[in-house]
């Protein structure tokens, strides 16, 4: 199989792909009410799209393309009020996050689809493993080679997202001393990790198809990249980041990134090189590991500095992009969580005073349906 | 010093306790070897051992003495009906109005098909609407017990601890009303009958709201170590239950209410050890064998019509009330027949509702009584295996693979 030509899309379009955990409302466990959910929904009439995902005790919600800040959170907000309202009515509570706090992978059950069926038979407890929630923002790019070229001069920035979204500290009842344990779980696919190193879709195209020769892959749905192309959308799609805990943030992160990319875009600040990809990995797990006080090491200067600091100067850099963007308030959301903190953090102050992760998760469900 | 001093002299005296503590074991390895090789509920197990052993069955063990019987089922009775309150949400009702309509439908539907029936076979008006109003209810224990060892979760599952809540509440109230019409019969005044479900509604929540509101203050102050608040909560339900006795008050009233209300002013749930740890799940085991030795199928032999017609007749009521309504209320029929089904459980609340009117009224006692010991035998042996059936079709269950 081939891998599909291109779509053109209209530069820095914006769409948001949320996975949501559903809780039962007596102990906050997940709860396999997908099913539930999705044909109380289907009953309404919705903006942009509701949909299963790989165990029955998680939903996703897509915006449709967006350019600008304002209609995206409009957008997510009517997208997590039907939502909400269809828990409430069938007594299951919605949040974002990570990771659920205290879930037992082994009693998740798969969501009944072909697709879900053959990744639980191909990789066994590591699929329902995968019941971790996650935000993908799509970035439109006006041809396949500025794609590559976006996604891997964004590839630098990764951390950046990671630790603004971070809100997975806590895994099967601990807490795991990670911002973004949700990570590690998707690490644990054979083809996680960045996209080969080529800047030419002809490159790219011959990349995919052998690949696809060795028989590894069947499309691009099988790669578990932290960035990767999708060109039927003519999109490249950021996927480290973990769904964070309000609408609102979500909305911010991805203005941000494309804040970014318009930066990135506009001004061409130097070529992207395989070099870059020495430093990765180690930024990326000071990301994961960290949030915002991790370690960042520059791959050209390699200069050290907090992630906290390079968001900031990264803030400044990208001002103007993101007021042409209609960004400003964006921006402002970013700054805020500079300075009083990612998920992660929220999460383990709402511990300290709760300690109890079924109150947490109620706290959580709360502050996403908005009540 | 002679032989008997130091050896039991024969034949020997033995405390009835015995028999039921070796029916208690008895009954326990018999449950676990449903559960391993049939996968069947362990109450089954318990129930039937009871059954088998006692009055009913092989008479090898004989009556436990009333007094002791009931205050065993109060206990217990009453720490399942807490526990169902305590996990059941009424905010839901706000937010999914169907549900309390299904609820409604249902009950109401069970009353007057029971009613009808009886009216049918040429039962007294009176007679027919306490025994109506008794067939309202679902067992809170089966459905207590069965949900808590299947670790079901899900929307038949919620939905059955709500509709089976209510309809308790609505059984004890109706059947009040209708026992003090029963007297207002017997020629007692007509002060007695609107005085007395008056008294019993208002002196039940009344006392429920004190409890739970105790309850609620003590598990503000101690709540997180989860032993001794067992303990404690277990010695409250103790308390309560004895005291609406004393008052003559309905204890199964206070306690759900107590329940209810814990849930419903907290917001947070808790999660408790099942039945609050290992000494109410004895209590809880000990319920449905002493339930199965207090079997009267007496009734079976004299009209076995009638009582395969009330328990044909409730659950289609039951059944029907579900389906009809379940679009509105979210649930897709497949799930709905597993709630109606679900729903078709009798067992202590039932039986002490029954025996409480028999006491009252002997004709009540060799009549229509019997009939609904029967009913209660038979849906108590089969209750347990259709909500285990039910839960399972729904796919909300989560059984350890043995």
């Amino acid at each position: 199989m081939s891998l599909m030509p291109f779509a053109s899309s209209r530069p820095l379009s914006i769409g948001v792909e949320l996975e949501l955990q559903l809780l039962n409302c007596n102990d906050y466990d997940l709860i396999s009410s997908a099913p539930d959910m999705l044909r109380r929904i289907a009953r309404q009439t919705h903006h942009g799209e509701i949909k299963p995902e790989m165990t029955r005790s998680m939903i996703e919600i897509n915006t449709s393309v967006q350019h600008e800040y304002a209609a995206l959170v409009e957008e997510l907000r009517s997208l997590r009020n039907t939502v909400a309202d269809a828990g409430r009515f069938l007594n299951i509570a919605v949040a974002g996050g990570g990771t659920h706090p205290f879930q037992h992978w082994s009693e998740q059950k798969i969501f009944d689809a072909p697709r879900f069926h053959y990744l639980s038979d191909l990789y066994g407890y590591l699929a329902k493993q995968f019941t971790i929630f996650g935000q993908h923002v799509h970035i439109g790019c006006p041809g396949p080679d500025e794609a590559l070229h976006l996604l891997h001069m964004l590839s630098r920035y990764v951390p950046h997202f990671i630790a603004l979204s971070a809100s997975s500290p806590f895994v099967q009842g601990h807490d795991t001393g990670f911002a973004s344990a949700r990570l590690n779980s998707v690490f644990s696919f054979p083809l996680s990790g960045r996209a080969p190193f080529v800047l030419h879709w002809e490159d790219f195209e011959r990349f995919f198809s052998k690949m696809t020769g060795t028989g590894v892959v069947e499309s691009m749905k099988d790669f578990y990249w932290d960035i990767r192309p999708k060109p039927e959308f003519g999109t490249i799609e950021v996927r480290v980041c973990d769904t964070p805990l309000t609408v609102e943030i979500a909305a911010a992160i991805a203005c941000y990134i494309q804040a970014m990319a318009r930066y990135i875009m506009v001004e061409r600040p130097g070529e992207p090189q395989e070099d870059d990809y020495l430093v990765y990995t180690f930024n990326r797990f000071q990301a994961c590991r960290f949030g915002l006080d991790g370690v960042f090491i520059d791959p050209r200067t390699h200069e050290q500095r907090s992630l906290r600091e390079d968001i900031a100067d990264m803030l400044l850099r990208i001002a103007d992009h993101a007021a042409e963007l209609q960004a400003g308030e964006a921006m402002a959301q970013i700054r805020q969580i500079l300075a009083t903190g990612n998920g992660a953090s929220w999460l383990r102050q709402t511990y300290a005073h709760e300690h109890n992760l079924s109150d947490v998760m109620q706290q959580q469900a709360k502050l996403w349906m908005n009540d | 010093m002679t032989l008997s001093a130091y050896l039991p002299t024969w034949p020997l005296s033995i405390s009835p306790a015995l028999w039921l503590a070796l029916a208690l074991v008895i009954a326990v390895l018999v449950g676990e070897g449903l559960m391993r090789y049939l996968r069947l509920p362990r109450i089954v197990g318990y129930v039937g051992i009871g059954l088998l052993l006692g009055s009913a069955g092989l008479n090898l063990i004989p009556e436990l003495p009333a007094a002791e019987w009931r205050l065993l089922v109060d206990l217990a009775l009453g720490i399942l009906l807490f526990e169902l309150g305590s996990k059941v949400n009424l905010r839901w009702l706000k937010a999914n109005p169907w549900i309390a309509c299904t609820s409604l439908l249902e009950a109401s539907a069970t009353f007057f098909a029971v009613f009808g029936l009886l009216l049918w076979f040429d039962v007294a008006h009176v007679t027919a609407a306490v025994v109506a109003a008794i067939a309202i209810a679902t067992s809170p224990a089966i459905v207590v017990r069965t949900v808590t060892e299947s670790r079901a979760r899900g929307q038949v599952t919620e939905r059955l601890l709500l509709m089976t809540a209510l309809n308790c509440i609505y059984a004890i109230i109706c059947h009040k009303l209708a026992v003090a019409f029963m007297h207002d019969e017997a020629g007692t005044g007509l002060i007695h009958t609107v005085l007395q479900p008056l008294y019993l509604i208002g002196g039940s929540a009344l006392l429920g709201w004190l409890f739970g509101s105790a309850f609620n203050s003590i598990h503000r102050h101690l709540g997180q170590h989860e032993e001794t608040f067992s303990f404690l909560l277990f010695g409250m339900i103790a308390i309560a239950t004895i005291v609406a006795s004393t008052l003559k008050l309905s204890p199964m009233l206070i306690l759900l209410a107590a329940g209810l209300i814990v849930r419903y002013r907290r917001q947070r749930p808790r999660t408790f050890l099942p039945h609050f740890g290992s000494a109410g799940a004895v209590l809880v085991v000990l319920m449905f064998t002493a339930n199965g030795l207090a079997a009267n199928l007496d009734g079976l032999r004299d009209s076995m019509l009638l009582v395969l017609l009330l328990i044909l007749v409730r659950t289609l009521a039951k059944l029907t009330s579900v389906l009809v309504l379940a679009r509105f209320s979210g649930i897709n029929l497949q799930q709905a027949l597993a709630l109606g089904i679900a729903l078709v459980p009798m067992s202590s609340l039932t039986l002490l509702l029954t025996l409480d009117t028999a006491a009252a009224f002997p004709a009540f006692a060799s009549g229509l009584g019997l009939v609904l010991m029967s009913s209660i035998v038979i849906l108590e042996l089969a209750g347990p295996i259709l909500v285990q059936m039910a839960l399972r079709g729904a796919g909300e269950t989560l059984e350890e693979k043995t």
